[in-house]
């Protein structure tokens, strides 16, 4: 079963080694190259390449009071920030992050989703609150949290006092706030997940769970034989979506927490923005930044390799 | 049928290109034909209630006369400013005069990125000798005047003097002591059975920087960097340490409530003073406008609390101050100087307190109507000003003229919130210490200082 199926990628790559081989431009061919390609280059280049390697650059100079890069010092700068605890903090604290949110997002996602896939009269209400954070932006929901989280008038508060149970203060606490951050951020993720999923339950043939309930398999049984086998694709395209989205994360951290209490949600993304757009220390934040992007080169490279291989039908 | 249904979406597109071109460019026209002035944009930080304050500020100035029309634009936070200013210096965007506030004094001391309104003053021969000396003093570089400070705040101690009454406490004196403080945070916190409680102060690196010049104690080396450019920085010293101590006390004794860092923490303290849910904080006199327009309860102010055993030293003025440009015309850099005379008149200065909480700069708004009516209704907000006019300036509390300030104060808040959250104290400051140094020679490194 496995051996047999073939996914879009393998055809491709087998096109792209054949025509390497027999690559000749003649100038016609160079002229169109360059027209058609000329423009995205230009805007690529501009925007893409040149800041890179401009970030690249800074991060091995120094920059002072005005931005301007005045002394070398090599990989220096990478050096400080490797034996720096704090920033050795701040990557355990983001790869957490990602994960816990990765993880809860797509579960609760799926859970839903697979609620919401029934059949039943007025399950269309369902599948449209459960889909309702798309709607909501980053400063709404960030708001409307911080007035659940508040310690004297929040909602969490209120109830605490309803049972007279002790208030716990989610944001200045590191633990909670952290967790605070991970709530925020998965129930803003969910609804687009569950909308994905969703499409991808329903889209499994019929005829597999009428062939297994002829078989008298469980609906659990189905669940994990069936539906989880046939959106693994959709499985993992949410989730590589999801690390890569909360490796980003900026909005809600900026909102609810800027990164504290003790650094304990000062996530990457943050961290750079704080180095170099409060503190001006672009040198520190440009090395920051390259040191992101080579681990989720990484991540990203490992989904492809691993994770790729084991979505099947 | 289907030939009309064709026409329709081409139809629609031309029309709306027709309504844009006639109305765009009658409202286009309506703005080109306002007037001739020389615009002067402004730079501001200022939100809320004190941004529409200074809205008519500017309104005013822009009636007072008809040579120039100053243009506000709001930039955020003080803290994302100071790079917005700096990077888009001899852009076409970049304002002709900004607000700067104090803590990145240095930093544009340093950039020469702007004019000393001294050479204004000298033009002018502008008395500045009405302007409050310890608020100039803070934006002076070698006796001459770099900026000029507008809008100016002392951090005072705020307490809910309906609730002290309610339970029968003796207020705080008006120049408290920690102790005074934590006696009266812990009655209330007893007496109201545990629902008020006693105080908070919030994960502020400028409180600490405060109770250190109050301590007449000095963070920085070099006087605090006003005789020389600081190489090294001490948080790890007694008078922190005693600061902290008294904070820790009160959560220990289970009156203190931790709000935390940033603007969400100050507005949620407040949220909770306001809902009798704390009664004791420190805060900005700025956030007065806010706290004596909008509260059931009678308002109580004191000094901003000192150490046991040891006289107040008084502290620093914060806020922030306006400079020049000097990457505009010189006929757009005198409409700005014009700007900041008229920000400092009397009357402006004067309705600038009663509207935002903001102290007076000009002696003689003291004297105008605006303010006397507000000490007479409200006799508490003399309070902050009555403090500036106590502390002699010295050193300690004159601001902290270093580079990298900013980190500076986030490092002082990352050990503040350890120590609140029952790390050690030394431990806390020692780490603080080691940071901050770490970036400062760094920072003194790349701007070729010693």
């Amino acid at each position: 079963m496995l051996k047999t199926s073939t996914t879009d990628a393998i055809p491709d790559k087998k096109v792209n080694a054949t025509h390497r081989h027999s690559f000749r431009l003649n100038a016609k061919d160079k002229y169109y190259a360059a027209v058609f390609l000329g423009p995205s280059l230009l805007v690529l280049g501009l925007f893409v390449f040149y800041p890179m390697l401009k970030t690249l650059y800074i991060s091995l100079f120094l920059t002072n009071t005005l931005g301007n890069t005045t002394v070398y010092v090599g990989l220096g700068n990478y050096v400080n920030l490797i034996s720096s605890p704090d920033f050795i903090s701040s990557l355990f604290v983001t790869l957490f992050y990602v994960f816990a949110v990765t993880f809860f997002t797509v579960a609760l996602g799926l859970l839903l989703a697979n609620l919401a896939s029934q059949k039943l009269p007025g399950i269309a209400i369902f599948r449209t609150l459960y889909s309702v954070t798309m709607g909501v932006s980053v400063a709404v929901a960030a708001i409307f949290w911080l007035f659940i989280f508040n310690p004297s008038t929040g909602f969490f508060a209120l109830m605490s006092s309803w049972f007279n149970l002790p208030v716990m203060n989610w944001l200045t606490n590191p633990t909670s706030a952290m967790w605070a951050v991970i709530i925020t951020t998965v129930w803003m993720n969910l609804g687009f997940t569950f909308l994905i999923l969703l499409g991808a339950i329903q889209s499994v043939p019929n005829t597999l769970y009428e062939a297994a309930d002829v078989e008298g398999a469980s609906s659990n049984f189905q669940f994990f034989h069936i539906t989880i086998p046939m959106i693994s694709p959709t499985l993992f395209f949410v989730s590589t979506i999801t690390i890569i989205g909360s490796f980003k994360s900026f909005g809600l951290i900026d909102m609810i927490t800027k990164g504290g209490p003790t650094n304990a949600t000062n996530m990457l993304v943050y961290r750079i923005y704080k180095d170099a757009f409060y503190s001006g220390n672009y040198s520190k934040s440009s090395a920051e930044a390259i040191i992101l992007t080579v681990i989720i080169a990484f991540f990203t490279l490992l989904q492809f390799k691993f994770l790729e291989k084991k979505v099947n039908y | 049928m289907s030939k009309y249904k064709k026409l329709a979406l081409p139809l629609i597109l031309v029309l709306g290109i027709v309504l844009i071109a006639v109305f765009g460019k009658a409202l286009s026209a309506k703005s080109a034909v306002k007037d001739n002035r020389t615009e002067v944009v402004f730079w501001h930080e200022m939100g809320g209630p004190s941004e529409q304050a200074l809205v008519k500020v500017v309104d005013g100035f822009n009636k007072s006369q008809n040579k120039y029309k100053v243009v506000p634009k709001y930039q955020g936070s003080y803290d994302e400013a100071i790079q917005k200013i700096l990077q888009t210096h001899n852009t076409s965007t970049s304002p002709a005069v900004f607000q700067a506030f104090d803590i990145s004094t240095a930093q544009m001391l340093h950039s020469g990125y702007t004019t000393p309104v001294q050479n204004f003053i000298d033009e002018d021969k502008y008395d500045v000798s009405k302007i409050s000396a310890v608020a100039r003093a803070f934006y002076a570089n070698d006796g001459k005047q770099q900026a000029m400070p507008f809008n100016t705040s002392q951090p005072v101690l705020y307490f809910n003097a309906s609730l002290l009454e309610k339970y029968g406490i003796t207020p705080p004196p008006v120049s408290p002591s920690y102790s005074d403080i934590t006696r009266v945070a812990k009655e209330l916190y007893e007496k109201s059975g545990h629902k008020v409680k006693g105080m908070t102060v919030q994960v502020y690196g400028w409180f600490l920087e405060q109770a250190l010049a109050n301590a007449n104690r000095q963070l920085a080396n070099n006087n605090d960097g006003h005789t020389g450019n600081p190489t090294k920085v001490n948080v790890n010293n007694p008078d922190t340490v005693e600061f902290l101590n008294w904070i820790k006390e009160n959560i220990k004794a289970g009156d203190f409530i931790d709000y935390g860092s940033g603007a969400n923490a100050g507005a949620n303290q407040t949220a909770g003073f306001l809902s009798d849910k704390v009664g004791i904080f420190i805060q900005s006199s700025a956030s007065m406008g806010q706290l004596s327009k909008s509260n059931k309860n009678k308002l109580g102010i004191t000094y901003f609390p000192h150490p046991d055993g040891k006289k107040a030293n008084g502290v620093s003025i914060g806020g922030a101050a306006l400079w020049i440009s000097n990457d505009k015309p010189k006929d757009v850099q005198r409409g700005a100087f014009e700007f900041i005379k008229y920000t400092l008149k009397p009357e402006v200065q004067a309705q600038w307190q009663k509207s935002t909480g903001y102290l007076a700069l000009n002696k003689d708004s003291q004297k105008t109507d605006i303010l006397k009516e507000l000490y007479a209704k409200n006799p508490e907000s003399k309070v902050p000003g009555e403090q500036l006019a106590h502390a002699k300036a010295n050193f300690s509390n004159s601001g902290i003229l270093m580079e990298g300030m900013q980190l500076t104060r986030q490092l002082e808040e990352v050990a503040m919130e350890t120590v609140y959250n029952g790390g050690d104290i030394k431990t806390a400051l020692n780490t603080a210490d080691k940071n901050i140094n770490d970036n400062l020679t760094q920072l003194n490194k790349a701007n070729g200082f010693k």
